[in-house]
């Protein structure tokens, strides 16, 4: 082979590889270019993706007043111990030299493995909760032993006044799977990131957007392995807005004890504008066995508690409305033109429908000369019974939705019940029966099918005091959205005789020789009610009822309405006292003890 | 003396436009180490050392004699399978590879050696055997390069004994190998390759699988290559800054100081940075090959060209691995990976390609 051959083929082929390299350069760039100019923003992502920790900062949860500023949900910082369930595989291990610094018996465990469960993130879980000094410190100075174990400051929802008003104050609870779909639903899972509380029940969850605030962001650098360098950047967080409560706490609380041991329920109202003063539905419970998930032998405890505490009774309690109905009965019949003064009757002690069936009155032997106004002050049977059945069940029905019942007074609070107002066809369609002249003559005395709430009845009791208003029962003090509500709604249309004739009735009740008399002796202002007792139990025939054999459970509900002072009323309040036997005896004096508080401290301001 | 007349003196045996380049290089590379170090200053010093040992054996090799690197060749040879040999048996264990000897304070690759004494084996081989080139010959080439190649996949270190044998087919390609055969023991490597497959190591095989898709394994074997293709693509066209990139700050870039330097400087001085470089190296590139076509001998033209291919097919690789083209081999970026033996050997081709090119009328025909 020629040297000049070879150099030949090495001068020609050294030029090719130069160009084949100068392609590959060229590739090159065309490749940076498309990573660094084309892909730029998808990499400028997995960048920040890598080095940026977004963590949320969850809002601070509003508080809850009452009227007086006196606070009913406050918020208490609290340090808790918590781990990463993912970093902890071996909890046993962690627990056991845990409590060689922190006491930590079972019911810790239980609580921790119970959160665990319904989990839905990867935030941390508490193993114990509410440290003392002591644990702190001692927590502190071992804390190098335990990297996996977290001291968190947390913000935690604490109820001062205990059970008291718990049904209406409602409590908070870790977030539930079904409460993310709930959110999921409203587009508010967003909102929730951090945080691990929302409102179960009362003005916690009827508020709860209110209360709950928006979260903040918190920009995070962190290295290859997630350590956290620096914060960059910080969107604080929206804390939940404080609410003003329309009730009076210290009324609340004279109410809870006014009930002693007794189940029931009371809601007073301000029947000028609807704020309710006091809420109560006895027994109650302590708000604060929820917050961190109730443990099964206390749900157990309260579930199947046969006084059912977790029964929110003034919206949620169904009652037979007892005598407590005679005055709005009464309007409905002077609506009518029926029964006005100066008709009267004679009562015998019974009336008899259609010359067959014989019906009683309390008390035996009868009232005497009866007109409307005397026969609701000594709620007279016989007088209501005639005029239930000569109106006829739908007039009095008409008059009596009117007045609210039968309808949910639209209260701001969570699952309101709306009652019953029976009638033939309500009959037919659940039982499938006819409508019997006797079912009308019952439901004048607020007998029979007719079924009402509290707060229903403390509602027609405000709108007996002041017709001319259109209210709506709210506990929610400056709504903004009640207003426009209220707007919509419009009074109860009654002319001024039949309201006059009714109130000077309700008068008497706590007048000599009205059902409550006891009530209105050596009290400085003049009360205006009406009592009531509705059967648990129904006698059989020939049976004579007598309070002192019947066991507890069987006795009579005790109904008390009332408002007063009698001229320009300042509040209005209905009341409940289960098996209570006579409404004017045992429900009577609560009222009492509310008026007396409320209206001294009226006259004080 | 004045300052003309200095300048004179210490270029004297030095071709300036090649030297002035390999020197912009080398101060960008310390620019850009110091960020990729987390400026660590010692690391910083010990890379500016290997540049100054490298630039004194540059300027070494460009003055003494074409002869002497011709008398050198077999020895270079011989030393450097035998230093592997050590390497076999004494080598300092790192990353699960074993390719460092330790001499005293500092560690030396003899891989990195073989970068140089395989093209200088090779063409003073074929000079030797200059008017009887057969294919007898280029089997006997080719055996040479086969075993510098199987110790260096024994250690393992995949990316630099594909570069020796890349480098060397090359050398033999332009030593005359009809293009035929070429073509031919292409084909027989393709029915092979399940052979080759097989005695692969099970992290090779990852690594090349994950070039086919590095997303396929996120945390696994593509980790490095996904995290360094952020790291370049984050850089955008104008770069994140000096010392502000945060896949290097934070350390997601792993190997930054060696594999991974440039995606350090891509994330930092973005597309107009790279390009500006890669401008540099074609430079560079295009300045040897063209100083190669210069020269009068095959000895000359076979060493420096076969140099030259080696310098730059470690670039394209590094340069490709960084940007997802290239599975992760570990094959540094020369001239800018932090590392004495890469840095002395880069420097001491560019001596060698420059006494060639210095020298090409004295040993003309």
């Amino acid at each position: 082979m020629d040297k000049y051959y070879i150099k030949y083929i090495l001068v020609n082929r050294l030029r090719f590889i130069t160009y084949f390299f100068l392609l590959i350069f060229f590739l090159i760039i065309l490749r940076f270019f498309y990573i660094q100019i084309l892909q730029n923003n998808y990499y400028s992502t997995q960048a920040f993706d890598n080095s940026i920790k977004i963590v949320p900062i969850a809002p601070e949860r509003g508080l809850i007043f009452d009227r007086n500023n006196i606070i009913l949900a406050d918020n208490k910082l609290n340090y808790s111990l918590e781990i990463i369930p993912n970093k902890n595989k071996n909890l046993s291990e962690v627990v056991k030299n845990l409590s060689e610094v922190v006491k930590i018996n079972l019911l810790d465990i239980e609580k921790y493995k119970r959160i665990l469960k319904n989990s839905y993130s990867n935030n941390s879980i508490p193993i114990k909760s509410n440290l003392t000094d002591q644990e702190l410190a001692n927590f502190v100075t071992n804390s190098y032993q335990f990297p996996n174990v977290e001291l968190k400051e947390r913000i935690k929802r604490f109820y001062p006044q205990g059970s008291s008003g718990v049904h209406f104050l409602g409590y908070i609870n870790r977030i539930s799977k079904k409460d993310l779909i709930t959110l999921d639903n409203k587009g508010q899972r967003e909102n929730y990131i951090g945080t691990d509380y929302i409102g179960k029940t009362g003005v916690e969850f009827q508020y709860e957007n209110e209360l709950h605030g928006a979260p903040g962001y918190q920009h995070i650098e962190v290295n290859s392995v997630g350590k956290a360098l620096r914060t960059l950047k910080i969107y604080p967080a929206r804390e939940g807005n404080n609410i003003h409560l329309t009730i009076d706490h210290k009324m609340q609380e004279i109410a809870e004890n006014a009930f002693e041991n007794r189940k029931g329920a009371l809601v007073a109202l301000d029947p000028i504008n609807g704020e309710i003063l006091a809420y109560v539905s006895m027994p109650t419970y302590n708000p604060g066995l929820f917050i961190d998930g109730i443990s099964h032998r206390n749900w157990d405890k309260l579930n199947h508690s046969l006084k059912k505490p977790l029964l929110d009774r003034a919206i949620n309690g169904l009652y037979p409305p007892g005598s407590t109905l005679k005055p709005f009965v009464a309007v409905a019949a002077l609506e009518n033109k029926l029964r006005m003064p100066p008709f009267k009757i004679n009562d015998p002690g019974y009336f008899y429908l259609n010359n067959s069936r014989r019906f009683n009155d309390w008390k035996i032997g009868g009232h005497g000369e009866v007109d409307i106004i005397k026969a609701i002050a000594v709620s007279c049977d016989t007088f209501f019974y005639g005029l239930a059945i000569e109106l006829g069940i739908k007039k009095l029905n008409k008059t009596l939705s009117n007045f609210g019942f039968g309808i949910k007074t639209g209260v701001d609070l969570p699952n309101e019940k709306s009652g019953l107002l029976a009638d033939a066809k309500w009959k037919k369609k659940k039982y499938n029966q006819k409508w019997y002249g006797g079912e009308t003559a019952i439901t004048g005395i607020g007998q029979g099918f007719t079924q009402v709430t509290p707060i229903q009845l403390a509602l027609a009791t405000s709108k007996i005091a002041y017709p001319n208003k259109s209210i709506i029962p709210h506990i929610k003090l400056n709504s903004q959205q009640l207003k426009q509500k209220i707007n919509q709604t419009s009074p109860i249309i009654i002319s001024d005789q039949t309201i006059k004739w009714v109130k000077e009735g309700m008068e008497r009740v706590t007048e000599d020789g009205g059902t409550a008399a006891f009530i209105g002796k050596n009290i400085a202002y003049k009360i205006a009610a009406k009592t009531g007792t509705s059967q648990v139990f129904s006698l059989k025939k020939g049976q004579v009822y007598d309070d002192e054999k019947l066991p507890d459970h069987l006795k009579d509900h005790a109904l008390f309405i009332a408002y007063a002072p009698s001229k320009n009323p300042k509040i209005a309040v209905a009341i409940i006292v289960e098996n209570g036997g006579h409404g004017g005896s045992t429900a009577g004096p609560i009222a009492k003890k509310i008026f007396d508080y409320y209206l001294s401290n009226e006259s004080n301001k | 003396m004045n300052l003309n007349s200095l300048q004179n003196f210490i270029f004297r045996e030095i071709d300036r436009p090649l030297f002035g380049s390999v020197i912009l290089i080398l101060l960008i590379g310390v620019i850009n180490l110091f960020s990729a170090n987390q400026q660590d200053i010692s690391n910083l010093i010990s890379q500016i050392i290997n540049i100054l040992v490298g630039i004194g054996f540059l300027y070494l090799i460009c003055n003494i004699q074409t002869r002497t690197i011709v008398f050198f060749a077999p020895w270079a040879y011989l030393i450097s399978i035998f230093l592997l040999i050590i390497v076999y048996f004494f080598g300092i264990e790192s990353h699960g590879a074993q390719r460092w000897i330790g001499i005293g304070i500092f560690n030396i690759q003899p891989s990195e050696i073989l970068k140089i004494s395989v093209p200088l084996i090779l063409a003073w081989f074929y000079q030797r055997t200059a008017l009887r080139i057969d294919y007898k010959i280029h089997f006997l080439a080719g055996l040479l390069i086969i075993l510098p190649f199987y110790l260096v996949l024994k250690q393992p270190d995949l990316g630099t004994s594909l570069l020796l044998l890349w480098g060397g087919i090359i050398i033999i390609f332009l030593a005359g190998i009809s293009i035929k055969f070429l073509i031919s023991s292409f084909f027989i490597l393709i029915i092979s390759s399940p052979f080759i497959w097989n005695s692969l190591l099970i992290y090779q095989k990852n690594r090349i699988l994950s070039l086919i898709d590095p997303f396929s394994d996120p945390l696994g074997a593509g980790y490095h290559s996904i995290q360094s293709m952020i790291a370049v693509g984050s850089g955008g066209i104008y770069g994140r800054g000096w010392m502000n990139g945060t896949q290097t700050k934070l350390d997601f870039l792993p190997e930054t100081t060696t594999d991974f330097v440039f995606s350090v400087f891509s994330e930092e001085f973005g597309f107009f940075g790279v390009l500006a470089i890669i401008v540099l190296y074609i430079f560079i590139f295009y300045r040897c090959m063209w100083m190669t076509a210069k020269m009068n001998d095959n000895f000359s033209r076979l060493l420096s060209a076969g140099l030259t291919i080696s310098l730059f097919s470690s670039f394209i690789i590094n340069i490709g691995m960084i940007s997802g083209l290239f599975p992760i081999v570990g094959v540094p970026m020369p001239f800018f990976s932090y590392g004495g033996s890469s840095m002395v050997v880069s420097l001491v081709s560019v001596g060698i390609i420059m006494n060639l090119y210095l020298n090409k009328s004295l040993i003309a025909n």
